[in-house]
This record gives structure tokens, sequence and C-alpha cells, in this order.
């Protein structure tokens, strides 16, 4: 019933050598010096003016644009969460061996997956009412709600292909297996299937999650105040050009610092499962 | 369970939106004014550094939730998005840079008398010695994404229009030699100018304005002949006669509108 590890197919992939380690601390190590490259710039041509500061002022917009940032987080995790939700089912039923199901599923994710994010947020946005009356009970529908929805759609989708291939990716002997020791077809997936297949799921999922945050920017869009709202607003209350650059670079650095580490471990997942196939 | 099911659905699908035929009455039931306002177009509608919105229009929108006695929320819109959140029902009032042109009257109602007025020029570096408008042709001119004068100049003139999303991007793009000159509000680039900021030190306005072009507070267009037009008609018109923006102007550092003392004189001579 539990999942035996079976031969090892793949080679592990290699531990990062010392000239990829190297490239990584390169990679920070020039985001870090941009930022200061261009707020030394923007510094200078304050000190020529004789204004307050570009360092001053940058951080003087600091947390109003981190909370920006948080709301991008915030819904970057509740739309990965919905999207899940609804994209489990979604991507069973593409494996479903009822004809009508199968192709149910397959529509919406062929529809979900191939039209562009922005496009369904505009229509999200503008199809759902901003208050929704039950009876004499009037609920709000902030509009951070409504791009979690816009967002989970096609997050949905993906994760459906996701578990499509992760389940297809389990060799068929386990099938056939499950089969001649009378397991039903629910049995089969939920018991002996699934549970090898989350695990080459993960790294794929996470992908796409740090494709969903920084895709969030997108909201801003939609009038959303996020980070990269905040952070134009910011500029454009400073009416400051020359700090276009660095506080750009901040919000950047902002994103970097989140998505990285998930980059990382993913990386460090993808190695384990390759080495337990 | 099931029946409890199809019942909350049903309710769900049926929701109607119910918007009381009167907004003023609704508005002071509710005791909140939603207003869409600009935060990226200085000094009109901006950010403080604490995640407040200042500016001109903020305190003209403030004033109207005083005299109504209600709340004032305050909602940052876009060009794209203003007038489908005023028919949603989401703002009841745009006070946000909002060009009064007549494709919009079919769409949402404008607030007379209008409460301000622009006209468009360009600004440029004194050393590209553009003399009139004919001189952009085929050059390189930036401008805003959504103004409403963008159309009319390149048909008319025929430049190179190089779009940017925010005012600091194209200012930006400017000092650094991207365009020949930066089509604008003729009053935006006269506070620009009188700004003291060195930077503009070699600019000039150069041309003669154009196109002088009404702003207007927004309604929705079943409210124009309703109380809550009514009042808002009310409360423009005394703004105008009693130079109330004008002194706003002052306030916030732009250049005084020509269209608002002409206003002024003409409602206080009856």
């Amino acid at each position: 019933m539990t999942a035996r590890p079976l031969a090892v197919l793949l080679p592990p992939r290699p531990e990062p050598t010392a000239p990829r380690l190297l490239a990584q601390t390169w990679l920070l190590a020039a985001l870090v010096l941009a930022l200061c490259a261009g707020t030394a710039w923007a510094q200078a041509v304050a000190q020529q003016t004789g204004r307050p500061g570009a360092l001053a002022i940058m951080l003087r917009w600091a947390p109003l644009i981190t909370s920006g940032f948080l709301l991008n987080v915030m819904v970057s995790v509740l739309a990965m969460a919905l999207g899940t939700l609804l994209g489990l089912p979604l991507g069973l039923s593409l494996i479903a061996r009822t004809r009508p199901l199968r192709l149910l599923g397959w529509g919406m994710t062929q529809f979900f997956r191939n039209v562009p994010w922005l496009v369904l947020l505009f229509y999200i946005m503008f199809l759902l009412p901003f208050e929704l009356h039950l009876g004499g009970l009037v609920l709000p529908v902030p509009a951070w709600f409504k791009a979690v929805i816009g967002l989970a759609l096609p997050v949905s989708a993906n994760v459906a292909e996701i578990v499509r291939g992760g389940m297809q990716s389990i060799p068929e002997p386990q099938w056939s297996a499950a089969d001649s020791l009378a397991f039903t077809r629910w049995q089969t997936i939920s018991r002996i299937i699934l549970p090898q297949a989350l695990r080459r799921m993960l790294p794929p999922w996470m992908n796409l999650y740090a494709i969903l945050t920084m895709a969030t920017t997108l909201i801003s869009v939609i009038g959303i105040q996020d980070g990269l709202t905040l952070t134009r607003a910011a500029i454009a209350a400073e009416s400051r050009p020359e700090l276009m650059v660095p506080m750009y670079i901040f919000l950047l650095l902002l994103f970097f610092a989140y998505c990285y580490p998930i980059a990382r471990l993913t990386l460090a997942l993808e190695r384990r499962v390759q080495v337990r196939i | 369970m099931k029946r409890l099911l199809v019942v909350a659905l049903l309710l769900l699908t049926a929701v109607v939106p119910a918007r009381a035929q009167d907004s003023l009455a609704a508005i002071k039931q509710k005791g909140v004014l939603t207003v869409g306002v600009k935060n990226d177009y200085r000094p009109w509608g901006f950010l403080d550094p604490s995640g407040k919105i200042v500016g001109l229009e903020i305190d003209l929108a403030s004033e109207v939730a005083d005299r109504l006695g209600v709340k004032l929320e305050m909602i940052p819109v876009t060009a794209a998005n203003r007038m489908e959140f005023l028919r949603q029902g989401r703002i009841d009032l745009i006070i946000a840079t909002l060009g009064d042109t007549a494709d919009r009257r079919k769409v949402i109602g404008m607030v007379e008398p209008n409460y301000y007025a622009g006209a468009t020029n360009v600004l440029a570096l004194k050393s590209s010695r553009l003399k009139s408008w004919t001189d952009l042709k085929d050059r390189k001119v930036c401008a805003v994404q959504g103004a409403y004068y963008n159309r009319r100049v390149s048909q008319l003139y025929g430049p190179k229009m190089v779009v940017f999303p925010a005012v600091p991007d194209a200012l930006n793009a400017l000092s650094a030699g991207n365009c020949v000159a930066f089509l604008f509000d003729n009053t935006l680039i006269v506070s620009t100018l009188t700004s003291g900021d060195p930077k503009w030190a070699g600019y000039e306005m150069p041309l003669v304005s154009e196109d002088p072009q009404l702003w207007a507070i927004g309604i929705r267009l079943e409210d124009v002949d309703g109380p809550f037009g009514k009042f808002m008609t009310q409360i423009s018109t005394e703004w105008l006669k009693t130079g109330h923006i004008i002194a706003l102007e002052r306030k916030w550092g732009i250049a005084p509108s020509p269209y608002l003392l002409e206003q002024q004189k003409k409602l206080s001579t009856p």
C-alpha cells in the first residue's frame, strides 16, 4: 500500500559546484549594487540641487511600499490556495473515465491556460458586483478578493495540468497491480497513485507559485493598491524622475528576496524527488 | 441540506443590484460619500508617505463630504476604470482630472458648471527652438497614457508619440533626451517651470496653448436631474463664484488658470 521507492532510474542532479555558487553570489551582489548605485546617483543629483537626499526619501517611502508588497504576497497565497483547491479535482477530471467529465475538464483547462491573465483579471473585475445583496444583507466584494478569484482561475488550470502530469508519470504497472488487487478506481487514485505523485507535483507547483507571485503585480493595472501601484504613486508624489530607478529596484529586491528562496527550495526538492524514483 | 444549497444558489444568482433611485438620500443614509480620485497626479491627487491621499481635488472631495455631513471615503481610480466604477455604484463621484467630452457624456453625467479647465502645451528644451505646433511633425513627443489631448495632437500634427504610464516616467524620458518635447497640461507645465527646480532651468513652454478642455466632476447619468446633481451644481457654482478653487490653486502651487478667473468674473456680475 505505501509507496516503496523503486529502482533509481535517473542519476541524481550534481550538487551545486563552486562556479554555480559563485554565479549566485554575483547575481545577488549585482542587484544590491544596482540599488546602491541608483540611490547614490539620485543622492548626487539631489545634492546638486540642494534638496533632501534620495536615501532619506527612500526610507520615508519604504514602509508604504513594503505594505503594498505584503498585499501582493497575500493575494498570491490566497490565489494559490484557491487555485489548488479547484485545480486538484480539475486535474482528476482530466483522467476521468467518463468521457463528458473528461471533455469538460479538458475544455476548462485549455481555456484558462490559454487566455492572458490580465484579460481574465479585467473580466472578473467588471463582471463581479462590488457588493452582494443577499436578502437584506449587503456583502462587500473588495477589489483584492476579485483579484484573488481572477488569478485563481488560470492557476487552477495550471495546477490541473501538474496533477495530470504527476499522476501519469507514475509507471503503468502501479495501476495494473492495484487493479489485480481489486482496488477500486478511486482507491487506486487516492491511496496509491496520488501519494506517489504528490511528491513529484511539488516542485512544479512551487514553480507555479513563484510565477504567480511575480504576476500579482498585474493587479496594479486594475487599480488595486499593491506594491507596484504604491511605488508608482510614490514616484509621482516626489516628482523626482531620478528616484525612479532606485524605487523600482527596491520593489524588485522585495520580490526577489521572496521568490529566490522558493526557487532554491524547488531545485532542492527536485533533486530529492529524482533520486527516489 | 441539498435544498438549502439550492435556495442559497438561487439567491446568489438572483441578486439584483438594489440601488436607491435618489443617490443623495442613499449617501446620507449610508453616512459615507465614496469618491474616485487620482493618487498619482501631483498636485491634484497624490500620496504622502503615510499612504494618505492629498491634493487639490482631495480638498474638493472632503468639502463635498463635509457639506453633506458624512464621512469621506476615497478610492484611487485610473482613466481606465473610473467610469465603470461610477456606473457600478462603487463610487458616488469622480473627481479625478476627468475631461468633459461628448463621448463620455453618453456614459456618465458631468456636473456643470465645470470646476476647472486646462489646455494643451508642451515642455521642451529652449535649445530645441520649437516655434509652432507643426514643428512637432515626425519628431518624438513624450506623453502620458490616457490623456485626452494625445489623440488630437497626433492626428493634427503627426508627431511620433512615445507614451508612458505616468508623468514621472515621461519627464524622465524628456530629461534623458529621448524626446524633443513633453505633451502636457499647460497649468502643470507652468507649475513645473516655476517650481524653482534647477533641472528645468533650460526648459520652456514654447507654443501657444491649444484646445481648452473643461474638467468635470462625474456623476451617474440618472443623477444629473436628481437632487444629487442639483446639489453638486450648487456647490460647483459656489466654488467658482467665491474663488475657492483659485485659492486652492495657490495652496498647491498650480499656476492660475485663466478659466477660473473668467468664470469668477462672469458669475459675480449678474
